[in-house]
C-alpha cells in the first residue's frame, strides 16, 4: 500500500512556490518576468487550497481556485495591455528604465 | 420557451435574495449599459455615458436609502450567508456611491478634453464601484477577493488611462505589479485561514467570516490562523497604503491622471477600510476568554497599533519635503490612513457592542469626510494642472491666491479641513476616530496622532502661503471652471462644513442599530 | 457556505470514488502514467529507429525548403505584430471565463427541477455579459487584423 503523503508536504511545497515567487518579484526587472512570478504566487496559493481541499474532503478550496484561476486570467490579460501599451511609447520593459517617476 | 421559462421562475433557495444586492447589481448593469452605449454612440453623443453613470449610481443610491429604512432585526444575511446586510456596509456603499458621481462630475469635461474614450472610464468607473460596493457587503472571503479584484482591474486600467503618457503608463504598470503582488499576499492569507479553521471534530475548513469567528478556538491548526490573519494584514495594508507598504502610493498617485488619482484616494481607500474593518472586527473578534481567539485578538490589535504609528509619521513626514502637489497630497492619503486604523483599532479591542459600533461608525464617518475633502482637493488640482496634468509642481501655485481668488481660496478649505481645523470636516472625522480610541485607553496612541496632526500643518498651509504670499514671475492666468467641475466643488465645500459643524446626524444614521442586537461573537 | 452549492454534487460522486482517491493516490495514478510512458515512447521511438535505419547521404538541394517552399525572408525569431498580443488576451479572457461552464454542468441537472431553471437563466445571464464583452471589443476594432 503507497502512503499517501502527508499535507504537511503539500504546504511546504506551496510555500516554497511563493517564496520563490515574492523573491522573484523583488528582485527581477523585467516586467514580464515580475508578472509570471506573481502568476507562480497565485499557482502556490491555489496549490494550498486544493490541498486542503482534498485533504478535508470539501469543495469550498476548489470553487476558491476556480475563482483564483479566473481572476489571474483577467488580471494577466489587463497587465499584457497596459505592458503593450507602456512598450509603444518607450522600446523597453526593464523596470529600471520605468523612471520618470522618483521614487 | 425561455421566456416562459423566465416568467415562471421560481427561486428554489431562500438564500437567493436578489434584493439583497440590488445596489450592486444596478451599478454593474449600468456598466454593461454604458459599454453598449458607448459602443453605438456617435461620438457627439459621449456625453451620454456621464449622464446614465450619474443616473444608475443615484438609483443605487435610492436601493441602498431604501434598504436601509426597511431594515429592522438581525442583519439580513443571503446567498449562503455570503452577503450580509448591516450598517458598515450601507454607510460604506453610500460613500463608495457618492465619491463614484463626484469623481464623474470633475472628469466629464476632462475626458472631452484630453480626447479619451468617455464612455470606456465611465464604464470602469462603474465596474470599480460595484467591486467597491462588493467588498463592503461581502460576508465571505470569496466575496471580498472578487469584489477587491473587480475593483483592482479597473483601476489598473483608469490609472493608464492617458495611453499616450510615460507618467500615465508607469503609474499603472507599478500599480498592476504591486497590487497584484498584494493580492496574492491576500489570497495565500485567505488559504491559510481556509485550512486552519478546520476543526478538531472534524469539520471543513471555511472562509465565511462569522464561521471564522465561532472556529477560531476549535481550529485545528491555530499556528496557520496567525500565519494567514498576518498575510491577510500586509494584503490589506498594501491596499489601503499604510507604511511599510506604501511605497506604490506615491508614484501611481503622481503618475495616474488626476481625476483618477481623485477617485483612487477616495474610494479603493474606503474600500479597503471596509473590507479590512469586516474580516478583522468580525473575523477576529474581542473576546474576554482566554484562547486562541483572544490571542489572534490580542496579535492583530498590538500589531495595528505599530502599522498606525508608522503610518502617520512616515505620510507626514515624508510629505513634508514633497514639490508636487500630487505626490504631497498622496503622503497626506497615507497620513490619513494612519489616522483611521486609530478607530479600527479602537473598534478591534472594544469589548462591548456599542463601543465597538461607534468606533466603526467612526471609521465610516471618518473616510466620508476624508473623501469629501479629498476630492474637493483633487477637483481643484484638476483645475489647475490644465492639460496633460503639466502644472502640478508646487511653483505653479505661486501667487495665483489674487488672481484665482475662488479657485485658492476653495483649496485653503480643503487643506485646512485635511489639516483637520475646527468648524470643518476633517476635524469633526478626527474627533470622532481620536475620541473612540480614548474610550478604549489609547491614550499614547492619540498622542502620536495629535502630534502627527501637528507635523501636518506645515505642508499643508505652505501650500497656501505659497498660493497667497509669494510672488509669481510668469503669466499666469486662471483656468475656466466647467459646470460639473464647479457643481462637484460646491457639494463638497457643503459637505465640508455640513459634515463639520452638523455631524451628528450622519454619525446617528452611521450606527443605525438593529432592533435586535447581534451578539458580539 | 459556499460548499453547500456543489454538496449535491459531491455526495452522488463521493460513494464511486471515495476509494480511489483518498486510499491510494498514487495507486490511482497508475493509468495516468503508463499513458504518460506511452506518450513518451512513441514519438521518439521513431525518431531513434529512424535515426539508425536511414541512409546518410547529404546534398545540397535536400537542405532547402522542401520542394514547392519559398526560402525564408529573415530570423524566426523575429517581433511579433502587436495584434498577436491583443488577440491573446481577448483569447485568454474568453476561454479562460468558460471554466465556470464546469461546476455550473455539474450541478445542472439535481433532482431538483426548479434550481435546474433557475440555474439556466444564471448562466444565460452570464453569457450574455460575455456576448457583450464580445461585442464590444468586436465594436472597438479590436479583432480587426488589418
Amino acid at each position: 500500500m503507497n502512503a499517501v503523503p502527508h499535507l504537511s508536504w503539500y504546504l511546504a511545497l506551496s510555500a516554497v512556490l511563493f517564496t520563490i515567487g515574492v523573491v522573484g518579484v523583488i528582485i527581477k526587472r523585467n516586467v514580464i518576468s515580475m508578472f509570471m512570478c506573481i502568476e507562480l504566487m497565485l499557482n502556490a496559493v491555489n496549490l494550498t487550497f486544493v490541498a486542503f481541499s482534498s485533504y478535508f474532503r470539501d469543495v469550498t478550496g476548489q470553487l476558491f481556485v476556480f475563482i483564483v484561476m479566473t481572476v489571474a486570467a483577467a488580471e494577466a490579460a489587463v497587465g499584457l495591455g497596459i505592458i503593450i501599451a507602456i512598450f509603444r511609447n518607450r522600446e523597453s520593459l526593464d523596470v529600471d528604465d520605468a523612471n520618470v517617476l522618483k521614487l | 420557451m425561455f421566456l416562459s421559462l423566465a416568467f415562471q421562475i421560481a427561486i428554489p433557495d431562500p438564500n437567493v435574495n436578489v434584493g439583497l444586492i440590488l445596489p450592486e447589481l444596478i451599478v454593474g448593469g449600468v456598466g454593461v449599459i454604458v459599454m453598449l452605449v458607448d459602443a453605438f454612440a456617435r461620438p457627439t453623443q459621449r456625453w451620454i455615458t456621464g449622464g446614465l453613470s450619474l443616473a444608475g449610481l443615484g438609483a443605487a443610491a435610492a436601493a441602498s436609502v431604501w434598504m436601509w429604512l426597511n431594515w429592522a432585526g438581525n442583519p439580513p444575511r443571503g446567498f449562503h450567508d455570503m452577503i450580509v446586510l448591516d450598517e458598515l456596509r450601507l454607510s460604506f456603499t453610500l460613500i463608495f456611491l457618492f465619491v463614484s458621481a463626484l469623481t464623474i462630475l470633475i472628469s466629464m469635461v476632462w475626458v472631452e478634453n484630453e480626447k479619451l474614450p468617455a464612455g470606456e472610464f465611465h464604464s470602469l468607473l462603474l465596474f470599480a464601484t460595484t467591486g467597491m460596493m462588493l467588498m463592503a457587503s461581502g460576508n465571505d472571503l470569496v466575496i471580498i477577493f472578487l469584489g477587491l479584484e473587480i475593483l483592482s482591474i479597473a483601476t489598473y486600467v483608469m490609472a493608464g488611462f492617458r495611453r499616450t503618457d510615460l507618467r500615465s503608463n508607469e503609474s499603472s504598470l507599478k500599480y498592476f505589479i504591486l497590487g497584484s503582488f498584494s493580492s496574492a499576499f491576500l489570497l495565500y492569507g485567505i488559504a491559510l485561514i481556509y485550512g486552519a479553521t478546520t476543526t478538531t471534530t472534524g469539520f471543513p475548513g471555511t472562509t465565511n467570516i462569522t464561521a471564522i469567528a465561532a472556529r477560531l478556538d476549535i481550529a485545528r491548526y491555530p499556528a496557520l490562523l496567525f500565519a494567514g490573519a498576518a498575510m491577510m494584514l500586509v494584503g490589506f495594508g498594501f491596499k489601503i497604503a499604510t507604511a511599510p507598504f506604501h511605497v506604490w502610493t506615491p508614484d501611481v498617485y503622481e503618475g495616474a491622471p488626476t481625476p483618477v488619482t481623485a477617485f483612487m484616494a477616495a474610494g479603493p481607500k474606503a474600500a479597503g477600510f471596509a473590507s479590512f474593518l469586516r474580516v478583522f472586527i468580525f473575523g477576529f473578534p474581542f473576546v474576554a476568554a482566554a484562547g486562541w481567539a483572544a490571542k489572534a485578538n490580542a496579535a492583530w490589535v498590538s500589531a495595528m497599533i505599530v502599522l498606525a504609528i508608522i503610518t502617520m509619521t512616515v505620510g507626514n513626514i515624508v510629505a513634508i519635503v514633497q514639490n508636487n502637489v500630487k505626490r504631497m497630497l498622496a503622503y497626506s492619503s497615507i497620513a490619513h490612513a494612519g489616522y483611521a486604523l486609530v478607530g479600527f483599532i479602537a473598534a478591534g479591542a472594544a469589548t462591548d457592542l456599542d463601543t465597538r459600533n461607534s468606533a466603526l461608525a467612526a471609521v465610516a464617518f471618518y473616510m466620508l469626510t476624508y473623501s469629501v475633502m479629498n476630492l474637493g482637493a483633487f477637483a481643484i488640482v484638476t483645475l489647475i494642472a490644465r492639460r496633460n496634468d503639466r502644472r502640478t509642481e508646487v511653483e505653479d501655485y505661486n501667487g495665483i491666491g489674487f488672481r484665482a481668488p475662488a479657485l485658492s481660496f476653495t483649496l485653503s478649505i480643503f487643506l485646512l479641513s485635511l489639516l483637520g481645523l475646527p468648524l470643518t470636516a476633517g476635524f469633526m472625522g478626527k474627533v470622532m476616530v481620536f475620541s473612540v480610541a480614548l474610550k478604549e485607553g489609547f491614550y499614547a496612541l492619540v498622542v502620536v496622532a495629535v502630534l502627527n496632526t501637528a507635523v501636518s500643518a506645515y505642508y499643508y498651509l505652505r501650500l497656501i502661503i505659497v498660493m497667497f504670499f509669494r510672488e509669481r514671475t510668469t503669466p499666469w492666468s486662471a483656468p475656466r471652471v466647467p459646470a460639473s467641475v464647479a457643481l462637484a466643488i460646491i457639494i463638497t465645500v457643503i459637505g465640508v462644513f455640513y459634515l463639520g459643524l452638523f455631524p451628528n446626524k450622519v454619525i446617528d444614521a452611521f450606527q443605525k442599530k438593529p432592533v435586535t442586537a447581534q451578539a458580539l461573537r | 457556505m459556499l460548499g453547500a452549492i456543489l454538496l449535491q454534487a459531491t455526495e452522488t460522486t463521493a460513494t464511486t470514488t471515495a476509494a480511489q482517491s483518498v486510499g491510494a493516490p498514487v495507486t490511482a495514478y497508475w493509468p495516468v502514467m503508463i499513458f504518460f510512458l506511452v506518450a513518451i515512447i512513441f514519438p521518439v521511438l521513431p525518431i531513434v529507429l529512424g535515426r539508425f535505419l536511414r541512409p546518410m547521404k547529404y546534398l545540397k538541394a535536400k537542405m532547402r525548403p522542401y520542394e514547392c517552399g519559398i526560402d525564408p525572408e529573415t530570423e524566426a525569431h523575429d517581433r511579433f505584430t502587436v495584434r498577436y498580443y491583443i488577440v491573446a488576451m481577448l483569447f485568454l479572457i474568453f476561454d479562460v471565463e468558460t471554466i465556470f461552464l464546469l461546476p455550473w454542468a455539474i450541478i445542472f441537472m439535481g433532482d431538483d427541477f426548479s434550481f435546474t431553471k433557475f440555474a439556466l437563466i444564471e448562466m444565460f445571464v452570464f453569457i450574455a455579459i460575455l456576448i457583450v464583452g464580445y461585442y464590444y471589443a468586436w465594436r472597438k476594432g479590436a479583432l480587426e487584423w488589418a
